[in-house]
């Protein structure tokens, strides 16, 4: 039996048009699933289905060998969500917020106390834990949700937009604890979102929707591999390289393209150890070179690369349909 | 399958709490139990004892004789009295919890769309017929609490302002009894029921409120002008109209069960 997250085929339709179309994939347990893609991609809709809020119109899902869509109530009971608004009511003080989580999910008992402040702590909300909700700032208000779907230590947590509308300084805050959340008793984690930072540190594969459709699903280096021939490099010469040092680097075996960059020069080398040849002949030479490091491909490298690619391709006739289905 | 009343009271509970807490909710709805229930009783008994002897027979002259004989029966000075707080007053109260179930509702079934919870409600674990016990007990126990409460005040003030004259307790009255423990928690699920329905359709509990008071009130007028055209409500058609309500509050409330579930109530986030 597969405790992670399989999907296959998983088809959600709206009065407006798709909400998500032919979703297959697989996350095993303890993973971290970034679902990427702009506003109206689907990864509401996708959370939705796998938590069985909503049902499917076609394909299925099982999450921790349950599916959502007949055994949804019994699901609910291990997975935890963080919805884009928080959903906390303005009306109570966080730790009223958390004791009605709690009791809803039956837990109750001399425990919750206990439990409900070390999560307000953790989440630094320790301070404002009795006051009302009404004041917080959208920061607060995401920990205070992340606190609240943890409650229960749930083995499946969905994240949607969990950094959407945060400044800088409680983005990295929320993501850092994101990141200890995945790192607990293997955790399986959906992060929902379209900020593609957060996702590039936390996750070990990226599936990219755009309009429903998944576009693009694995791990961000294999997903590379595919995009990219080789590796990128960087050289830091101090200063921008001239065209010698470039034909320098040109002509070493296994460096497939090269060009300028503010502090040097940006290179595309078929591996790792083709960049101990380019030092050593770069020095030879008389450069000085500062540093020659591999630049693997961010997440956010690899979204756009798609991206663009999609949007070179969207002007050519499209691609055949890979079900074989006449058009 | 059994009802977790662990998470439907946690609920309840908590939109309790929170409702007290919101002013502009609370107010009106404890201003006009107290206007019906508390100074309309008090007034008619001063003017009573002010004024004894109003020519009552007057008002009753379209109503058949056996309707109006309890009342002219009685010696003049006290007609007035027992015609309001007795009788009149009766069908006149129903607005209390007509009205407390209705604001309830709207905002437990519609708040929790404005307030943006929904989403998160119906990721938790509670089951789709809980939400909706727990909805329901949020707007029907504090509308039949009000009601109650509001019926004790007003027998205490009714008899109280009115002993120079009556020198006895003449309320509750039978018919009272009819109201307060069948016809009144009959209106309390009928104003529910459109709430509920309403809800579905609205997305704050303004909009909710406004909508359901388009249906509603048509239903009071409706009610008051055939209970002022009977002038009197007797015993009897108290009882029927309290079945009429309950059919009627029963099968909307079971359409609105049928359509509550997480799918369809996502799909109006
Ligand atoms: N309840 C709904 N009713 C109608 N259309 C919806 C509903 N929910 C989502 N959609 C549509 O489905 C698509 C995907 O939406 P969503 O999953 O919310 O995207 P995302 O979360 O990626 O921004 C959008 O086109 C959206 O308009
Ligand atoms: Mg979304």
């Amino acid at each position: 039996m597969h405790d992670g997250i399989v999907t296959d085929g998983l088809t959600r339709l709206f009065p407006g048009g798709v909400g998500l179309a032919d979703l297959s994939l697989e996350v095993a347990s303890g993973e971290v699933l970034a679902l990427l893609g702009p506003n109206g991609a689907g990864k509401t809709t996708t959370v939705r289905l796998l938590n069985g809020v909503l049902r499917p119109d076609r394909g299925h899902a099982r999450v921790l060998g349950l599916d959502p869509a007949t055994h949804g109530d019994e699901l609910r009971r291990r997975t935890g969500v963080l919805t884009e608004h928080a959903g906390l009511d303005d009306r109570l003080t966080a730790r009223e917020n958390l004791h009605y989580a709690a009791r809803i999910r039956g837990i109750t008992g001399p425990a919750v106390e206990a439990r409900i402040g070390e999560l307000l702590d953790r989440f630094g909300m320790g301070e404002r834990a009795d006051q009302p909700v009404r004041g917080a700032s959208t920061g607060q208000r995401k920990r205070l949700g992340l606190a609240r779907s943890l409650l229960h230590d749930p083995e499946v947590l969905f994240l949607d937009e969990p950094t959407s509308g945060l400044d800088p300084t409680a983005t990295r805050d929320v993501v850092e604890l994101i990141g200890s959340l995945a790192t607990e008793h293997g955790r399986t984690i959906v992060l929902a979102t379209h900020f593609l930072g957060e996702a590039g540190r936390l996750a070990d594969r990226m599936a990219v929707l755009d309009r429903g459709e998944l576009v693009a699903y694995g791990r961000p280096a294999d997903l590379a591999d595919d995009l990219w021939d080789g590796l990128e490099a960087e050289v830091d010469l101090g200063a921008r390289a001239t065209t010698e040092q470039l034909d320098v680097v040109a002509a070493v075996a296994g460096v497939h393209t090269v060009e300028p960059s503010p502090a040097g020069a940006v290179l595309r080398v078929a591996g790792r150890d083709v960049l101990p040849h380019v030092v050593a002949r770069l020095v030879g030479a008389g450069a000085p070179v500062y540093a020659a490091v591999p630049r693997p491909p961010t997440l956010e490298d690899v979204y756009f690369e798609i991206e663009a690619r999609r949007a070179a391709s969207a002007g050519l006739p499209p691609a055949p349909d890979p079900r074989g289905v006449p058009t | 399958m059994r009802t977790d009343w662990t998470a439907v009271w946690g609920v309840v509970a908590k939109d309790l709490r929170a409702v007290v807490r919101s002013k502009s909710v609370v107010i009106p709805m404890l201003a006009v139990p107290v206007l019906l229930m508390v100074f309309l009783p008090g007034a008619i008994g001063l003017a009573a004892r002010a004024a004894p002897g109003v020519q009552v027979e007057r008002l009753l002259g379209d109503v058949p004789g056996d309707l109006a004989r309890p009342i002219l029966d009685l010696p003049v000075e006290e007609q007035l009295i027992v015609l309001v707080n007795g009788y009149l007053l009766a069908p006149l109260f129903l607005i209390v919890p007509l009205m407390v179930s209705a604001v309830l509702a709207a905002d437990a079934f519609a708040g929790e769309k404005e307030r943006k919870t929904l989403e998160s409600l119906l990721h938790s674990s509670i089951r789709d017929r809980d939400l909706f016990l727990a909805k329901f007990l949020s707007a029907f126990l504090p509308a039949l609490a009000v009601s109650w409460f509001g019926f004790l005040a007003f027998v205490v003030v009714a008899n109280g302002v009115a002993w120079p004259v009556m020198g006895r307790i003449f309320v509750p009255t039978r018919l009272w009894g009819v109201m307060i423990l069948w016809v009144a928690p009959a209106v309390a699920t009928l104003g529910l029921a459109v709430m509920v329905r309403v809800s579905a359709r609205t997305h704050t509990a303004q909009e909710a409120n406004q909508l359901g008071g388009a249906v509603i009130l048509p239903l009071i007028f409706l009610a008051v002008g055939q209970s002022t055209g009977l002038l009197l409500v007797t015993l009897p058609i108290a009882v029927g109209i309290g079945a009429v309500i309950w059919a009627v509050a029963l099968l909307l409330l079971r359409g609105g069960v049928k359509r509550f579930t997480r799918d369809a109530l996502v799909a109006q986030v």
